[in-house]
């Protein structure tokens, strides 16, 4: 089962994006610090729905334990609001897989996720809200940032941003991380560090 | 006579030339994410040039000669971009 865990950690890339992006796209991410770590690669089907490969890590550091889940997934774009000025999106979410489990010292079971997820943006503001239920651990996170500048198409966007998450059964505490977002053509890429002094890495490749 | 014979063949050798399609796009907020819509048009033949305009929020596209983009293909990439199309002007 570590077999399989690690080469799905080794053909999933890492980045952030939208989980549904455009029809035949594919999206590949990575969120990495150092209690948790996302990545996926995902397919869209369509601009409505994605399917893929999620590999998620929960640790617990003080005992040196992580839980590693497994999932294939599928992300759906329920609702999104094109404005002139703005767009707005809400996804669901939902994957079945497996789970290794190292903190109750088991191996294998069965695993789920479901989730909801939120976001608003203008050229220069965005805002995020996403929580994430899997067997027994629940992620919650929300983010707001701006751009002090516009960029062109063909130009780098830079982004100040603030993540507030919390992992329940993990440390439920909550971790505000400032970062710093940027993007270029279709290349997005993020750090920051958590007022607890950890480190966060994120990249996020479309094609 | 002679000159309205030569409006006729003036406008016809207009249409004989690549055309300019501007087309306005709702929702296009981020470059990134923007990528798509350049991703979808690539498969079209008949685009000699695309360029994304985030300022104006505009879709310009430049069409070959002899050939032509409908406004239903347009709107149809546009959609599964992601974003919504909110006029085509054709020059």
């Amino acid at each position: 089962m570590k077999k399989l865990m690690t080469l799905l950690l080794l053909i999933s890339f890492k980045a952030f994006a939208h989980p549904v992006i455009y029809k035949g796209g594919w999206a590949i991410s990575s969120s990495n610090m150092p209690d948790y770590s996302n990545n996926y690669v995902m397919y869209s089907l369509s601009n409505r729905f994605s399917v893929g490969m999620d590999h998620w890590r929960f640790g617990q550091r003080d005992e040196d334990l992580n839980n590693d889940l497994g999932l294939l997934k599928l992300n759906h774009l329920l609702w999104r609001r094109n404005g002139e000025e703005s767009q707005a999106n809400v996804y669901l979410h939902g994957g079945l897989g497996v789970e290794d489990q190292e903190f109750e010292k088991k191996t294998l079971r069965g695993a789920y996720m479901y989730g909801l997820e939120a976001d608003w943006e203008t050229r220069t503001l965005y805002t995020s809200l996403k929580h994430y239920q899997f067997n027994d651990i629940a992620v919650t996170q929300a983010r707001v940032g701006f751009s002090p500048k516009t960029a062109k198409f063909e130009d780098l966007q830079t982004w100040f941003m603030v993540q507030g998450m919390v992992i329940n059964d993990v440390n439920e505490e909550l971790m505000i991380t400032p970062l710093v977002r940027f993007f270029y053509h279709n290349v997005l890429w993020e750090m920051g560090s958590s007022t607890r002094g950890e480190w966060m890495i994120n990249l996020m490749v479309h094609y | 006579m002679k000159k309205i014979l030569l409006l006729v063949l003036m406008s016809l050798s207009l249409g004989a030339f690549a055309g300019e399609v501007n087309v306005k796009v709702s929702g296009m907020v981020c470059s990134m994410c923007a990528q798509g819509i350049q991703k979808k048009f690539s498969g079209e033949t008949a685009i000699e040039k695309l360029h994304v305009d985030m300022d104006k929020k505009e879709v310009h596209i430049t069409i070959k000669d002899g050939q032509d983009i409908s406004d239903d293909t347009i709107k149809k990439l546009i959609t599964e971009a992601g974003y919504n199309v909110a006029a085509i002007t054709r020059k």
